[in-house]
């Protein structure tokens, strides 16, 4: 062999090398023949020790940290032998990082905030504690809005409280409407009427900014005509789901909304694509008179073209004086099943989401508060919150509080639903029964 | 440097032609480029404007405030320089010893093991990341130092997704080494070791330049791992989460993605100048058959 | 690639002279190399690499197939449901579904131009750098690798700023250029502008890894065959073809299958850019329809069928690439 140069020793060790690489191999085969799961409930709860908290990162996060900085020293104060450690973690990673501390129980936190969409499949993977009894003992949940515990409320129990609700009005630029002679429309034809109205005057304005993509713009438009998206089985609070947005009724809902792209309001051609932000970018940057924006779009919106020269009422019902249901959007407090301070952690959570916390948040932040006594107080000293308070007082409403929702979501079901029938693809009766069908399947499993 | 000297044949006309054309391309290619970092600067309100100008009169570091503001960003800058430098270095090595062996041996399996190094890349990486996270969680129990919300559970996916691609490379590199000089080598009394680290590694150095940019590139610019395994220890997150940051349900933030991404593309450009010679130079290793 | 006698012709004294002394070795095979067959030492070698690689890659590859044949959503890993063996109704679910199929051809066809236009680009603009001076040669060399460094999530965003109809600045050029079409023209409607405008921006990205690497290649051929090609009054087209590819076969592959590959995975430039697959899903590829589908729900199994799917698919087309080249007489 001329490869003699070749050490025994460095012979031998390759010949001991690959068996032990074989070994390895397989040894991670083996520990591998189920995939793994992971068991997150925790018996323990201990009285003192450290609470790990996980709030959103909001852009500008730093009056938001102040205020919880406030609650989380007060908490402390009262409770000997705690530290509480807040980690702001970014809205984009949210899902990953919540799903990583469902299979990690060890790097979980006890209290996370989630957007309220999510309970019921947080709730179905294992992930939040049922707190019925202790909500039920506090005294403040009597003023909780009911259509924000709703969102938090599967199956009958409670899993979490609310920190703050989001809702959307219609945003309307004063100076359009004054210069050709227009009042707030008081009826959904009249918002209609009024959008086309405004663009064929001003072609190089969309009469109202509207989005295919933009399903909780949609979602009024289908509530204030009787429809809904999917109707609850059995009796209220049971969660099972039967998709309903095929009824004769949310298909007027989906024909008045999709009536409103095309060349005389918004062009398909730009509209179809569009999400409720960029509709919201229109309307900020001057290029929509009308807009269905959000109390939380406001800095978007002071932020652009528009900047004083709007103003918000409420979307109108299809009859005069009546509201159009919106969306409820906000986001919860919840604490983790895996969590070995139970007390502890109800008790934080009842701290950062109490009147108080929220009242300041609202300051700091511009955060509607959940509480309907804490909200009325607000819209005293804010005129801006006023239609949405308005909104959520009279008649908001919420998406099906089901598991299956996140996958109706993701699967983009509704955004789909919408462009295939305002690019002509599809009519609106064959578009909304497609969609039903594929809501239905998310719906079972 | 074996520098071409056939451009200097070429007639005028046709070179003037040439380097017009590769000057319009250059700012082709570079404009996009500009207008993120034009966005980066411009005043917030102005980067949506229905009158798209290729400058702003009143240029804002707002912007870039809100990204170097950020908690612990230079901390997420150190984590994401030394997870990629670890990553170029291991997957360097590692790939340099076994290009050497699909190159310079024949053994059974060698073909299908070359296949087999690309099917990892063919699944969509979503895929994979649950198993990973299993795998990293149980290897943190028994390893210090690479379980879950450690670099190491960085470090070692990246390694293992830039080996195939740096092992494809290298082959070619280790392939253009003269036979002859390993035969002389071993006659002058060389050990096979001696051989492998004194001639054949510094002879194939440029081509590992050139593979460790790509999985520089990759480690640097990674979103998912980086939002799958580092859970509760953010201490130890990277430079794309301070980029994620801006992007929001309500709202994404232009002027601060913009800002973050100049920032975060500014090492990588840094990188690639340091290293555009011996890339290359390197690369051109590949086709001596 | 059919290159004719007159390559050959050409390419065999372009072997002779490069650096390779002795007797030429015919091409691909190994033979007379008694001393390195049989032993341990490639294994050796390689075992840094199999650990790494077999611990991080063969293994979740395997799970990744048990997973396909379970139902494994985020209910069985965390929720304490029971993890149950489902046969293949993970995939029956997936081939039962009339999108997947449009999906895929749509994905095939479009990596197929991304992956072509990608090549060209890149190979045309390597043969361009070696006609130029060093100023110029620097100047694009440098937009090229900022174009490849900027992370895929920023790239896609900047692009559709640009072609925006409302507020970017391309349409606003085009009809001062007399292209009076594009006043507001929405690239992202039609099916096939949108996936146009997604193509321009995976080759703006994907092309200078393919440039640099050629232009390497070519620096690296003997100056002599290019100076007598150029002497014979060959034509850049005609060097390019009977000397330049064929020598820089090695790279070629490498760089063709790289991209087959990376083109097929494409999802941030679709996701970003058509708001997650088009107007009504028109846009739709695999990996955005695999994210939809199942990741983004937590449907691991399904994932997992969908990723089966997808390496078989890539697999076939990577093999009979291979074979394809086998058949011209390259060699791995």
């Amino acid at each position: 062999m001329k490869s003699s140069q070749l050490s025994v020793s460095s012979r031998l060790s390759s010949r001991v090398t690959v068996p032990v690489v074989a070994l390895a191999l397989a040894g991670l085969a083996m520990t591998g023949c189920a995939p793994s799961t992971s068991d997150n409930s925790s018996k323990e709860d201990e009285k003192s020790g450290k609470l790990r908290v996980w709030l959103f990162q909001e852009v500008n996060n730093a009056p938001k940290k102040k205020v919880i900085d406030g609650a989380v020293a007060d908490f402390e104060e009262k409770h000997d032998g705690t530290d509480v450690e807040v980690t702001y973690i970014p809205i984009d990673t949210r899902a990953q990082k919540i799903k990583a501390a469902f299979n990690d129980p060890k790097s979980a936190p006890d209290v996370i905030e989630f957007g309220n969409t999510d309970t019921a499949g947080y709730v179905k993977d294992g992930g939040l504690l049922d707190i019925s009894k202790e909500f039920g003992a506090w005294t403040d949940s009597t003023n909780v809005d009911p259509t924000a515990k709703y969102s938090l409320t599967i199956g009958g129990k409670v899993y979490g409280a609310p920190l703050f609700v989001g809702v959307r009005a219609l945003y309307y630029r004063t100076d359009v409407f004054k210069e050709l002679d227009l009042e707030p429309p008081a009826t959904q034809d009249e918002l209609i009427a009024t959008a086309k109205k405004i663009h064929s005057e001003r072609p190089d304005l969309y009469g109202l900014a509207v989005g295919g993509a933009y399903t909780y713009g949609a979602m009024p438009f289908i509530w204030a005509n009787g429809g809904d998206l999917a109707d609850e089985k059995g009796k209220f609070g049971s969660n099972e789901y039967e998709a309903a947005i095929d009824s004769a009724n949310a298909q007027k809902g989906v024909k008045a909304y999709t009536s409103l792209f095309g060349d005389d309001n918004c062009p398909a051609a730009k509209c179809a694509q569009w999400g409720g932000n960029d509709t919201v970018e229109a309307f900020a940057s001057g290029k929509a008179a009308m807009a269905i924006g959000g109390d939380f779009n406001r800095q978007a919106i002071e932020a652009g073209k528009a900047k004083g020269k709007y103003k918000v009422v409420p979307l109108p019902g299809v009859k005069e004086g009546d509201i159009a249901p919106a969306f409820a959007g906000g986001n919860n407090l919840g604490v983790l099943k895996s969590t070995s301070h139970r007390t502890l952690a109800v008790d934080l959570l009842k701290t950062l989401a109490g009147k108080q916390t929220q009242r300041e948040l609202y300051d700091a932040m511009g955060f509607l508060p959940t509480f309907t006594d804490v909200r009325g107080d607000v819209a005293h000293k804010d005129a801006f919150v006023k239609p949405f308070v308005k909104t959520l007082n009279d008649s908001a409403k919420f998406v099906p509080a089901s598991p299956g929702w996140a996958a109706i979501d993701a699967q983009l079901v509704l955004p789909t639903m919408f462009q295939e029938i305002v690019s002509g693809r599809k009519s609106v009766s064959a578009a909304t029964q497609d969609a039903a069908k594929k809501m239905d399947e998310a719906f079972e499993q | 440097m074996s520098h071409s000297r056939v451009s200097l044949r070429i007639r005028r006309p046709w070179r003037f032609a040439a380097e017009a054309t590769a000057l319009i391309v250059a700012a082709v290619v570079a404009f996009p480029l500009y207008w993120m970092v034009l966005s980066a600067f411009k005043p917030e309100g102005e980067i949506q404007s229905t009158e798209p100008r290729p400058w702003t009169t009143a240029p804002s570091l707002d912007s870039f405030r809100r990204v170097f503001q950020q908690e612990d960003f230079g901390r997420y800058f150190l984590n994401s320089l030394f997870v990629a430098g670890v990553v170029v270095v291991a997957s360097a090595l590692i790939a340099f010893l076994a290009a050497t062996a699909v190159a310079r041996f024949t053994f059974r399996f060698r073909t299908t093991l070359l296949i087999m190094f690309l099917v990892a890349q063919m699944v969509p990486i979503e895929a994979l990341t649950i198993p990973m996270f299993f795998l990293m969680r149980d290897l943190g129990e028994s390893v210090p130092g690479v379980g879950l919300n450690t670099l190491g559970s960085l470090i070692l996916p990246h390694i293992a997704f830039s080996l195939p691609f740096a092992i494809w490379m290298l082959r070619g590199f280790v392939k253009a080494v003269p036979e002859a000089l390993e035969e002389a080598a071993y006659l002058d009394g060389a050990s096979r070791s001696r051989f492998l680290w004194q001639i054949l590694f510094p002879l194939v150095f440029p081509g590992l330049v050139a593979t460790s940019v790509f999985s520089f590139i990759s480690a640097w610019n990674d979103f998912l791992f980086a939002k799958s395994f580092i859970i509760s220890a953010t201490e130890n997150s990277t430079l794309p989460m301070a980029l994620l940051v801006f992007f929001k349900a309500e709202g994404n933030d232009w002027g601060g993605i913009m800002a973050a991404s100049t920032v975060m593309t500014i090492p990588v450009l840094i990188f690639f100048v340091l290293v555009q010679r011996r890339l290359v130079s390197g690369l051109g290793g590949a086709v001596k058959d | 690639m059919s290159a004719g006698t007159a390559q050959h012709a050409r390419r065999a004294p372009a072997k002779g002279s490069r650096s390779r002394p002795g007797p030429a070795v015919p091409a691909g095979r190994r033979s007379g190399k008694g001393p390195r067959r049989g032993t341990w030492t490639p294994w050796l070698y390689l075992a840094p690499a199999l650990v790494v690689l077999g611990g991080l890659l063969v293994y979740p590859i395997y799970q990744l197939g048990l997973i396909s044949f379970l139902e494994y959503t985020q209910a069985q890993v965390s929720g304490g449901e029971p993890t149950t063996f489902q046969g293949f109704a993970n995939y029956a679910e997936l081939f039962g579904d009339g999108e997947f199929w449009n999906v895929v051809v749509a994905t095939l066809l479009f990596a197929a131009v991304c992956v072509v236009s990608t090549l060209a680009v890149g190979c045309a603009l390597a043969v361009l750098l070696t006609r130029v001076r060093a100023v110029p040669r620097l100047a694009l060399m440098l937009a090229a690798l900022g174009a490849w460094a900027t992370p895929a999530i920023t790239g896609s965003t900047v692009w559709v700023f640009l072609f925006d109809p409302d507020f970017g600045p391309v349409n606003k050029v085009l009809v001062w250029l007399g292209l009076s079409g594009f006043e507001n023209y929405s690239w992202t409607y039609d099916r096939y502008s949108a996936f146009a405008l997604v193509l321009f921006e995976v080759v703006w990205c994907s092309f200078p890894f393919v440039m640099v690497t050629v232009y390497a290649g070519i620096r690296a051929i003997p100056t002599e065959v290019l100076e007598a090609a150029a002497l014979d009054g060959a034509s850049t087209w005609r060097i390019w073809r009977t000397i330049m590819a064929p020598m820089l076969r090695p790279i070629l592959v490498v760089v063709t299958i790289q991209s087959i590959i990376w083109d097929f995975k494409v999802f941030t430039q679709i996701y970003v850019m058509t708001d997650g697959g088009g107007i009504a899903r028109q846009n739709m590829v695999l990996n955005v329809y695999a994210y939809q589908k199942a990741f983004a729900s937590s449907q691991y199994s399904l994932g997992s069928a969908i990723g089966v799917v997808m390496l078989l698919i890539l697999l076939a087309v990577t093999l009979v690439y291979l074979r394809l080249l086998r058949r011209q007489g390259e060699e791995l």
